[in-house]
């Protein structure tokens, strides 16, 4: 009897405390995010709010109509040939001819040769990237298993799922009797060559943007997909060439703020902060070295003039954040999907999509 | 009853003296060691100034005080800051300030109370499972698709209170019995809800979606996001219960030696260690709900209390919060300017520099008692 008293007595403690928060609790998130309208363009935005004096002004977007660069940059990529494969983990099959050559000699992390004499049929590919980069090259039909995480394309959810992506089901993939099992992570990698697979696991992808093309082309070697493989990647090096291209005419553009969950931030030498710079955008958080959380206090002082919001808004109504720029202006992006988080063909979406809000209506 | 003794470990008679130091007749004719209290009230006042003085930003001195004093009443200051300055200083450093402080207190508070009447000297603010309780419910906003928001109050306080006053009820629960409440069973069931919770907690870590960085630094504790309605939010639960356990301290005095021994003085100790641990459960759980599980401060700020003044509850239990309070204080201070313009979680600072604080306490003391 005393014991249900006491549960009783907690509950009515509980509850005292909800209605209490209830009765009180300023709203500090939006459930639902409007974006408002941008600035038209860059130089409007600037004489509304001048820049702090670290910050260079971008140039205005006049000159950029009279250097007309989207033409140029279409040339650039009909121009363009494939690039001459660089670093330790990619085909050394380095012939520039579009058929596919067998066998193919892949370098892997330890710096060994991985031989494919035919392409294999039988693919775990236990990354997100390595699938969707295989279906966008026309070969995801080879792929037998996959990681609960991986959703794109639409295809891919019928493949048999092998593990979360941090927990493989060894005997599962084993059982599947798989002539390649694609890993981005070693943990595995040592049981699985001990159960007598052929296991993939290339150097780990730098922060540099143009390495995922030629994760692109490595594959089509590997499939024998060369062309298509190599479309996908000039494709991707092209675009990100119209990019500069496009932003080459500025000097420097507005600053900004990514804000990844809990104000974990990246910062310099990440693949995100690499797409900023791609972008000519001023990271705050320039001088954190990789994923960091970072002081409110910094958010203000810095006065980025875009935030980035990677799940919802929590800046707009927050009393701290009211005297940022981005806020004053309702400059804050959230990103329709998490392209950026995964280094596949669908990466330069979501840089498209940043850029787009950012410079509205530069980019065609 | 016999089990509860065997659960004091061996060592417990140097405890229960060092536990119950004589107290010098000074401290007997009053309640309270006055110039003591008054004491640590200055020195949790000196490390707000050093906290709000120093951050990732800096602020002119003068801005400071200019500002901070345009906040008090019946004094006119003419504006001569910085719009941004004056956001950090108001809307940033002080929100952290005063919860580190009514954080700090709280969990050195409940620590003591429970260190007391577990008869433990390893008891913490999270002996019997509110840490894990919490934590499982702020997992399950964290990673699944439960709003953040509902109406007009966020979800992830509450949650992590429910989890938190949740495990201990359940543990609770188990442990009593019609007539009496043993202490060695309510310990062992916290502990054992404490692991099913942490399990539970672990395999929706490892089943979801893996951005965990958000949840890691709320399991590591902070006080990043704190608002100035975090502590209005907590004061109302603080103070009263703070208050309530200086009231059954001397109880705590009699019953931490032996509840037969405390009973045989007409203590009450059924509904005192109802009381007690609703009290400290309610005080953990709330404080931990803003501020993430901070660890350490809880376990050794009542230590600190013991080996320096004794351990007479009258006084522990407010030196223990202001010690507390000013220790968590100085803590986020660190955690906000060691790496900046980076932060790192304060939960790993209290240890950091707590922990070599307190062994140089021990190694000094340890003839005396331990």
């Amino acid at each position: 009897m005393k014991s249900s008293k006491f549960c009783i007595s907690v509950f009515i403690f509980f509850a005292s405390f909800t209605s209490l928060l209830a009765c009180s609790e300023v709203p500090q998130q939006k459930p639902e995010i409007a974006q408002p309208p941008l600035p038209a363009n860059v130089v409007n935005y600037i004489q509304k709010e001048p820049l702090k004096p670290e910050y260079p002004r971008a140039a205005a977007p006049a000159e950029i109509k009279s250097d007309s660069p989207k033409n140029e940059t279409k040339k650039i990529t009909k121009i363009k040939t494939p690039v001459e494969k660089k670093g330790a983990n990619n085909t050394s099959t380095s012939n520039e001819s579009l058929k596919a050559t067998f066998p193919v000699y892949i370098t892997d992390i330890d710096g060994r040769a991985i031989i494919f004499d035919s392409p294999p049929k039988r693919i775990i590919a236990f990354d997100s990237a390595a699938v969707e980069t295989l279906f966008a090259i026309g070969e995801g039909h080879r792929i037998i298993g996959t990681h609960d995480y991986v959703s794109y394309p639409p295809d891919a959810n019928s493949i048999t799922k092998v593990g979360d992506a941090f927990n493989m089901d060894v005997e599962a993939v084993v059982g599947l009797n798989p002539d390649l099992v694609y890993l981005f992570y070693p943990s595995f990698k040592e049981q699985l060559e001990n159960a007598g697979l052929k296991v993939l696991l290339i150097s780990t992808m730098g922060d540099d943007i143009s390495e995922m093309a030629d994760h692109f082309r490595m594959w089509g070697h590997i499939t024998g997909a060369v062309m298509e493989a190599n479309n996908l990647a000039d494709d991707f090096e092209g675009r990100i060439l119209n990019i500069e291209s496009t932003l080459a005419p500025y000097t420097e553009g507005p600053s900004v703020f990514q804000d990844v969950g809990g104000l974990w931030t990246p910062g310099k030498n990440t693949l995100v902060g690499n797409v900023f710079k791609l972008l000519k955008l001023q990271n705050i958080a320039h001088d954190i070295e990789g994923y960091q959380q970072i002081s409110p206090e910094v958010i203000v002082e810095r006065n980025p003039q875009y935030i980035i919001s990677s799940y919802s808004d929590i800046f707009s109504d927050d009393p701290k954040y009211s005297g940022v720029v981005a806020v004053k202006n309702g400059s804050i992006y959230i990103p329709s999907a998490d392209y950026l988080s995964i280094s596949g063909p669908r990466f330069l979406m979501g840089v498209d999509e940043l850029a787009n809000f950012i410079y509205p209506g530069i980019f065609k | 009853m016999n089990l509860q003794t065997s659960f004091i470990p061996a060592y417990s008679n140097e405890i229960t003296t060092l536990m119950t130091m004589p107290i010098t007749p000074k401290e007997q004719k009053s309640l309270l060691p006055w110039r003591r209290i008054i004491i640590w009230i200055f020195i949790s006042l000196v490390c707000c100034v050093l906290a709000a003085s120093i951050g990732s930003v800096s602020i002119h001195p003068m801005e400071t005080i200019m500002i901070t004093l345009s906040k008090f009443p019946f004094i006119n200051v003419d504006k001569t800051w910085e719009d941004s300055s004056y956001t950090i200083l108001w809307e940033i450093r002080f929100p952290r300030i005063l919860l580190a402080l009514l954080v700090g207190a709280s969990l050195s508070v409940a620590g003591a109370t429970y260190q007391g009447l577990f008869r433990n000297p390893l008891a913490d603010p999270y002996f019997i499972g509110v840490a894990s309780g919490a934590s499982l419910g702020a997992t399950l906003v964290f990673l699944t698709n439960v709003p953040t928001v509902i109406g007009n109050f966020n979800v992830l306080p509450i949650a992590a209170f429910i989890g938190g006053t949740g495990a201990v009820a359940i543990a609770y629960k188990i442990s009593s019995t019609s007539s009496n409440t043993k202490l060695a069973t309510l310990i062992l069931a916290g502990i054992a809800i404490g692991s099913f919770t942490t399990a539970v907690t672990s395999i929706l870590m490892i089943r979801t979606e893996p951005d965990l960085r958000p949840l890691l630094s709320w399991i590591m504790g902070g006080f990043i996001k704190a608002t100035w309605a975090d502590s209005l939010f907590l004061l109302p639960y603080l103070i009263p219960s703070i208050l309530l356990v200086c009231i059954y301290s001397r109880i705590l005095n009699t019953i931490q030696l032996d509840e037969e021994y405390a009973e045989s003085l007409g203590v009450n100790t059924e509904r005192t260690k109802k009381v007690l641990i609703i009290v400290s459960t309610i005080l953990t759980a709330a404080a931990v709900s803003f501020s993430g599980l901070i660890g350490f401060v809880g376990l050794v700020a009542p230590h600190v209390v013991r080996i320096l003044w004794g351990g007479d509850y009258r006084s522990l239990i407010p030196t223990a919060a202001l010690v507390g309070g000013s220790f968590l204080v100085l803590s986020d201070l660190m955690a906000r300017t060691v790496v900046s313009p980076g932060e790192l979680p304060v939960g790993i600072i209290t240890a950091l520099f707590g922990a070599p604080f307190f062994i140089f306490l021990l190694v000094k003391n340890r003839s005396k008692i331990y």
